[in-house]
C-alpha cells in the first residue's frame, strides 16, 4: 500500500496505518493530540500520531516498514517527506491512574480508526494540562468539548479523583469564555 | 533492596534519587552515586521508553521525574517509600539528604 506523505491528512494517516496493522493482528489505540485533529476537524493539527499497543515495537516496525515508515528511536517512525510522525507509546492505554475503557471505531474511507472517545480525548488532554501545565492542552480539550458531545459528569468526576478539582473549574470557565 | 526486583542496582538508585529529590539530571546523579553517567543514561532511557519518567530540557540539561501520567505511579511510589525506610541512615544521609535549597551566588560553600 502506497501513501502520498505529502498529501496525507492525520484521519488517512492513521486509518492506513490502523489498517495495516490490524492486516497482521495488531490492534493500536489512537491517542493524543491526533485525536484532537480528527474531532476538531483539523481545527488543531498535530504533527505526531501517538499510538498503543501491546505488541511487541520489533512486529510493529516490520508492519510500517511496508508502509514507508522507518524507525527513527526506540519508539518512533518517520517516512520522508511525511510531515507526521508516530509514535508507539509504552502500553497500557490509560488516562492518569485509570484504564482506558471504552474504545471508539471510526470508520473512514481509508479504514478503521480505533481511538478515545471524544469524552477521554478531552480527559487525556486535560491530563497533560493537570499534571505538567501545558496551556496548548487546555485549549485542545476546550477546542474538543467545544465540537463534540462530552460527558462532563465523567470528566469531573475523573478529575476530582486525580486531585485536580481547581484546574477543573478552570476548564468550564474557558470554555463559557469562549463558547460560541 | 528493590534490585531483584528491577534488574539491576542502578534502576534502584535512580527510583530512589527521584523520590527523595523529585528530579534529576544523568550527570548530577552519576556523580552523587560515583557510577558512570552512561548507566545512569541507559536506565533513564529505558524508564523514559516505558512511561515510567519523562524529561524536559532546562537549558542544556535533560531533568527527569517520574512520570505524573504514568497509571501505576501510585502503587510505584509506595513500594520505593517503603524501601526508602529501610534504607540505613549512613546511605540516606550520603545520597538522599543531599542540600537542595538555594544558595546565593558567590557565597562560601
Amino acid at each position: 500500500m502506497k501513501i502520498d506523505g505529502k498529501k496525507i491528512t492525520t484521519e488517512e494517516l492513521a486509518a492506513r496505518v490502523s489498517t495495516a496493522l490490524q492486516e497482521h493482528g495488531i490492534d493500536a489505540l489512537l491517542v493524543g493530540g491526533a485525536c484532537v485533529s480528527i474531532y476538531t476537524a483539523n481545527q488543531y493539527i498535530s504533527g505526531d500520531l501517538d499510538f498503543v499497543s501491546f505488541a511487541a515495537i520489533k512486529e510493529i516496525g516490520l508492519v510500517l516498514r511496508d508502509i514507508g515508515f522507518v524507525q527513527k528511536s526506540s519508539r518512533h517512525f518517520e517516512k520522508r517527506g511525511c510531515p507526521f510522525f508516530i509514535e508507539f507509546v509504552a502500553p497500557p492505554p490509560a488516562i492518569g491512574s485509570e484504564p482506558v475503557k471504552k474504545i471508539r471505531r471510526l470508520k473512514t474511507r481509508a479504514g478503521i480508526i480505533m481511538l478515545l472517545t471524544p469524552t477521554d480525548s478531552v480527559k487525556d488532554r486535560l491530563a497533560s494540562y493537570y499534571h505538567w501545565n501545558d496551556r496548548q492542552a487546555l485549549e485542545q480539550a476546550i477546542m474538543v468539548a467545544r465540537v463534540q458531545r462530552i460527558h462532563f459528569n465523567e470528566v469531573k468526576r475523573w478529575s476530582m479523583k486525580e486531585g485536580y478539582e481547581e484546574k477543573y473549574h478552570k476548564f468550564v470557565v474557558e470554555i463559557g469564555k469562549k463558547g460560541a | 533492596m528493590l534490585e531483584g526486583l528491577f534488574g539491576n542496582s542502578t534502576v534502584e538508585k535512580v527510583f530512589f534519587a527521584l523520590y527523595a529529590y523529585g528530579e534529576g539530571y544523568p550527570l548530577g546523579m552519576a556523580k552523587l552515586f560515583g557510577v558512570p553517567v552512561n548507566s545512569i543514561q541507559q536506565q533513564l532511557k529505558r524508564l523514559e521508553n516505558s512511561g515510567i519518567v519523562s524529561s524536559r530540557l532546562l537549558g542544556k540539561i535533560r531533568l527527569y521525574t517520574f512520570n505524573p501520567r504514568y497509571p501505576f505511579l501510585k502503587e510505584l511510589t509506595s513500594l520505593i517509600e517503603k524501601a526508602y525506610e529501610f534504607l540505613p541512615e549512613q546511605e540516606k544521609n550520603a545520597y538522599y539528604r543531599v542540600r537542595t535549597r538555594p544558595r546565593r551566588a558567590g557565597k562560601p560553600r
